[in-house]
């Protein structure tokens, strides 16, 4: 079989075939590997690599499987699977393009209304979660449109709190 | 002894306080709010009370709901934990007034140690160390010159009605005060409308250093030795340790002695805790008292084989210490880490969700003081602290090897947790060494990142575990869940 999987942000070609008797031979972006394998438990896998075992322990999430080995967890992701549900994706320095929380949260303040001007970058909600406050901040300038959120609102990531209306930047079009 | 206790408090303290009231023969009553209903400490406890909503100020913060559930169930004592009411002078006092005995400090005791100023007081007035400084704010030159050469240099300049960095300077000489005076004081006044500015004793490379005391209620004082936490993010202590790799024997017993003085001074009955910090010339300064039950207790627990919470109850029952200074001897090192949902490559996020999966590390000298299990749901609301993880070891090298093997061992799978960061700590030169300031974080790790060296493994155990086609349960997934996956909004890779 042949995935294309995506871990710790690098995407890795993979070729692997299993055989009757408990071995895996694979290629992992070239390297080839050939391993014994043992299924322990639903959520764990003996693995001998070289001669050397090592214990893999793995979850299913909504995004993938979560997989720990010595110590660290990683998720693994089909990429082919990504590519055909498509989901957005986007790097930690990356401004979202929404005014959406990052985690559950209950919003503390906010600090905008209905027709404000926004600047790039300013902070128009205050979320808080675990005993931590999160400012989000509009996306790009523009006019708030509407607000969805009230003070004491529990939210979730992927809810709009604030629809903001970009305003076109000079020099650029808006697209 | 009391026969049934109620914990005021949630998480891994009300799961470590349960399991000694259990050894002792004393039933347990566990509160909680409505998001806690599956939490560890529910289920251990003999008898739970619903106290409202998750916020805080509706359950574990509401002293009427708190107060009644104590008389339903009959409970004799609360154990306040660390945080929530565990501080607050007016829940101690209120138990005092219902008849229900407090398993912590007297209510005065609370309050005079939680205002700065009288802490302050009362410590130079016994004779404990404070931090030199000014006690009023001064303008001129020449008395600020006099003050600096009193205080001795470096001294820092502050603004009296200061915070967050502004109008501070360090001055190191006498030929420097007068101009960083000048500059710290109009900066003080364009940012609080008010250029009154102080001088402080600047401490270079201080760690944080505490005593662990106990008090009874017939005027014994003794310690249990030191802690430190220099290791602390954002403020936030991390990682803790006794003995100190910083202490001699003859410092470790002049600060033993200042701290059961500061005890005595403030009247101190229970379990309390001396913080001070210690620059590089071995002199130590009064920080505060911590009038509860530290987090951090289980590593003088490791060393000294006392049960903390164990003789919080029996003080607050009214029994006399039956250990005295001579019998507290220190044995080995013990080192913890907290283990906090949390992202270490998004600043520090917190991070809930269910966990999938749990496995604790094991063997000799690990101790694991956790509030979560497999399949549990780390609710949003309140302090993002999983567990603890604890080594105990002859020596500090082996302490550390044995901390970093439990670390590794550990598995949380669901929520993150910054198991990776602590690894790269302990296996630090700077920590080895035991150079543990407060500055270590940002000296050290300020732009940490992890070393990814598992990535073939995970992905062969990826493939195995897809082409044997394994299955798992499937996991409830409801919309709630899925959507507090912290996996949906973050980047892209995850320690």
């Amino acid at each position: 079989m042949n995935y294309s999987l995506r871990i710790a942000g690098q995407d890795m070609p993979v070729e692997a075939e299993l055989s009757e008797q408990g071995s895996v031979n694979a290629t992992i972006a070239g390297r080839e590997v050939v391993a014994r394998f043992r299924g322990i438990s639903p959520n764990q896998i003996h693995l001998e690599v070289d001669g050397v075992g090592v214990n893999a322990f793995l979850a299913d999430d909504p995004l993938g499987k979560l997989v720990n080995v010595g110590g660290t967890t990683y998720l693994v992701q089909d990429a082919d699977d990504l590519a055909r549900s498509g989901p957005r994706r986007r790097g930690l320095k990356e401004l979202p393009q929404e005014v959406t929380p990052p985690m559950p949260s209950v919003v503390v303040r906010i600090m905008v209304g209905q027709g404000d001007p926004v600047e790039k970058g300013q902070g128009v909600v205050v979320v808080s979660a675990m005993k931590m406050e999160t400012t989000l901040q509009a996306p790009f300038k523009g006019k708030v449109l509407k607000v969805n959120a009230a003070e004491g609102d529990k939210v979730m990531p992927g809810q709009i709190l604030v629809d903001i209306e970009r305003e076109a930047e000079e020099g650029k079009d808006t697209q | 002894m009391f026969e049934k206790i109620l914990i005021a408090n949630r998480g891994e303290i009300a799961v470590r306080i349960i399991a000694t009231c259990r050894e002792m023969g004393i039933r347990t009553v566990a509160v909680y709010s409505e998001a806690d209903r599956d939490a560890l400490h529910v289920l251990e406890a003999d008898q739970a009370v619903c106290l409202g909503p998750a916020e805080p100020m509706e359950s574990y913060l509401n002293m009427d709901r708190i107060m009644a559930a104590a008389r339903a169930s009959g409970a004799r004592a609360i154990h306040p934990g660390y945080g929530f009411l565990a501080e607050n002078p007016a829940f101690a006092m209120r138990c005092e007034q219902e008849g229900v005995v407090f398993i912590g400090p007297p209510a005065r005791a609370i309050r005079d140690l939680g205002d700065k100023t009288v802490a302050r007081r009362t410590m130079i007035e016994s004779g404990v160390p404070v931090i030199p400084g000014m006690m009023q704010p001064e303008a001129d030159p020449d008395t600020l010159a006099r003050e600096a050469d009193r205080i001795g240099y470096p001294v820092l300049i502050k603004a009296a009605a200061g915070g967050g960095g502004k109008g501070m300077r360090v001055v190191h000489s006498p030929g420097d005060l007068a101009e960083a005076a000048v500059s710290a004081s109009s900066e003080a006044r364009s940012a609080f409308g008010n250029g009154a500015i102080y001088l402080e004793k600047y401490l270079e490379k201080p760690r944080h250093v505490e005593f662990q005391v106990l008090a009874d209620a017939h005027g014994n004082v003794i310690h249990l030795l030191e802690r430190e936490c220099s290791i602390q993010r954002r403020h936030q202590k991390i990682i803790e340790e006794t003995p100190s790799p910083a202490l001699t024997p003859g410092l470790r017993e002049e600060m033993g002695k200042a701290a059961t003085a500061a005890a005595k001074a403030a009247g101190y009955v229970n379990a309390g805790t001396v913080e001070f910090l210690l620059d590089g010339q071995g002199k130590f300064y009064f920080l505060e008292v911590n009038t509860r039950l530290q987090v951090e207790h289980p590593v003088t627990e490791m060393i000294t084989g006392i049960d903390l919470v164990r003789q919080q109850i029996e003080i607050a029952a009214g029994s006399p210490l039956r250990i005295s200074q001579e019998d507290i001897v220190g044995r080995g090192h013990a080192i913890e880490c907290r283990i906090y949902a949390e992202d270490p490559l998004s600043a520090f996020l917190p991070s809930s969700g269910k966990i999938h999966f749990v496995k604790e590390p094991k063997g000799p000298g690990i101790r694991t003081d956790s509030g979560v299990y497999s399949g549990y749901t780390v609710p949003m609301e309140y302090d993002p602290i999983l567990s603890k993880l604890i080594t105990h070891a002859q020596n500090r090298s082996e302490c550390i090897q044995r901390m970093k093997r439990a670390l590794k061992d550990y598995v949380i799978l669901g929520v993150l947790t910054p198991i990776p960061f602590l690894v790269d700590i302990l296996s630090s030169e700077a920590f080895e060494k035991g150079e543990t300031y407060t500055d270590f974080i940002d000296t050290h790790f300020a732009d940490w990142r992890p070393t990814l060296e598992g990535t073939d493994l995970a992905v062969l155990a990826y493939v195995v575990d897809t082409l044997a086609n394994r299955t798992r349960r499937p996991s409830a997934f409801t919309a709630e869940t899925q959507a507090c996956s912290p996996w949906l909004t973050l980047g892209n890779f995850r320690p």
